[in-house]
């Protein structure tokens, strides 16, 4: 497209991101082709991704993953990733930031129900 | 009582504020123009005391109302919405239904983002972590997949997405804050003169 061709910016991404030939970041192996197609399709891309997108996401979110461990890892306790802290670096995006509370809340009452369900079938 | 709604924005006339700040419920008459009642200096301080206490008992029960009042609103609107859901969801085609379906179970396998991390880390993590990151990770791709098809929409072309579809997500993005820029740490910008043209 012409946009690749004047922005140079564009560019250094092309060959960093997306990567024609060499399929992304060198020969590392697709680690979550699977499960990435299910959830473009979810999220509103065609019931068949092309795999070209999906391993451009696949390289986003491994890098997402990697930032983020790497922050989390100089703040609070160094060197250990708690969940206290993503949670503080997380604060300023919102919508991650709702995700993050359901998700720790249901895990937290999920794991009382649970308790609760072992200690009864235990005491009877 | 109404001070609490009203004080905040009329702080001006300090002395109708006092007036009514002071005024206890069983204690209407005994304030003049200034608000403090007319008795001795000793008597006056611990009734002032006496006044707050009853002020902050007062603002913290108008806090309870106010907060239930707001629960019990907030928990109208979740009905509305669920119900809302569930007359919109049994309306959907087989294909919607497919794609609801996906969007609400597709997730990254635990396992495999537990290695990622503890390959970074070098130590373990817990299970929170790893579950706090899938989550997080799979925000981040519905930005970037909306994102795209955005702009899959804008230029007039249909899904599936194209590589230069989820490139221009990227590059909008970006700007925002919400694309992880390793590549740019590691670089140092001298060696491109227009690698910043996005800022301009």
């Amino acid at each position: 497209m012409a946009d690749e061709e004047e922005d140079p910016t564009f560019e250094e991404e092309n060959e960093e991101i997306g990567g024609c030939e060499e399929g992304g970041q060198g020969k590392r192996k697709r680690l979550f082709s699977k499960e990435l197609r299910c959830m473009m399709y979810g999220f509103g891309d065609d019931q068949n991704p092309y795999t070209e997108s999906v391993d451009i996401l696949e390289d986003l979110v491994i890098d997402f993953i990697t930032e983020m461990t790497h922050k989390v890892m100089s703040i609070g306790r160094q060197g250990r990733v708690q969940v206290e802290d993503i949670v503080f670096l997380i604060r300023k995006d919102p919508r991650k930031f709702a995700r993050v509370k359901d998700l720790l809340t249901m895990n937290k009452e999920l794991k009382r129900a649970r308790k609760a369900f072992d200690e009864a079938n235990y005491g009877s | 009582m109404d001070d609490a709604r009203e004080s905040p924005t009329d702080k001006g006339g300090e002395t109708g504020e006092s007036d009514e700040t002071v005024a206890a419920p069983g204690d209407p008459g005994a304030t003049d123009t200034d608000g403090i009642p007319k008795e001795t200096d000793g008597d006056a301080d611990v009734d002032l005391k006496e006044a707050a206490v009853e002020e902050g008992k007062l603002k913290s029960k108008k806090l309870k109302i106010d907060t239930k009042e707001k629960n019990e609103k907030q928990q109208k609107v979740d009905e509305d919405e669920i119900q809302k859901m569930q007359i919109l969801v049994s309306s959907f085609s087989e294909e919607q239904l497919n794609r609801y379906e996906m969007y609400h179970c597709s997730a990254f396998p635990k396992a495999a983002i537990k290695r990622l991390i503890q390959s970074i880390t070098g130590t373990s993590v817990s299970q929170n972590v790893v579950t706090a990151m899938s989550g997080i990770s799979k925000v981040f791709v519905r930005e970037v997949v909306e994102a795209a098809l955005d702009v899959c929409e804008k230029w007039g072309e249909m899904p599936p997405l194209q590589p230069k579809h989820m490139r221009e997500a990227v590059r909008r993005l970006k700007p925002k804050g919400q694309i992880p820029n390793l590549k740019q740490t590691k670089k140092s910008s001298s060696s491109r003169p227009k690698s910043r043209k996005a800022y301009y």
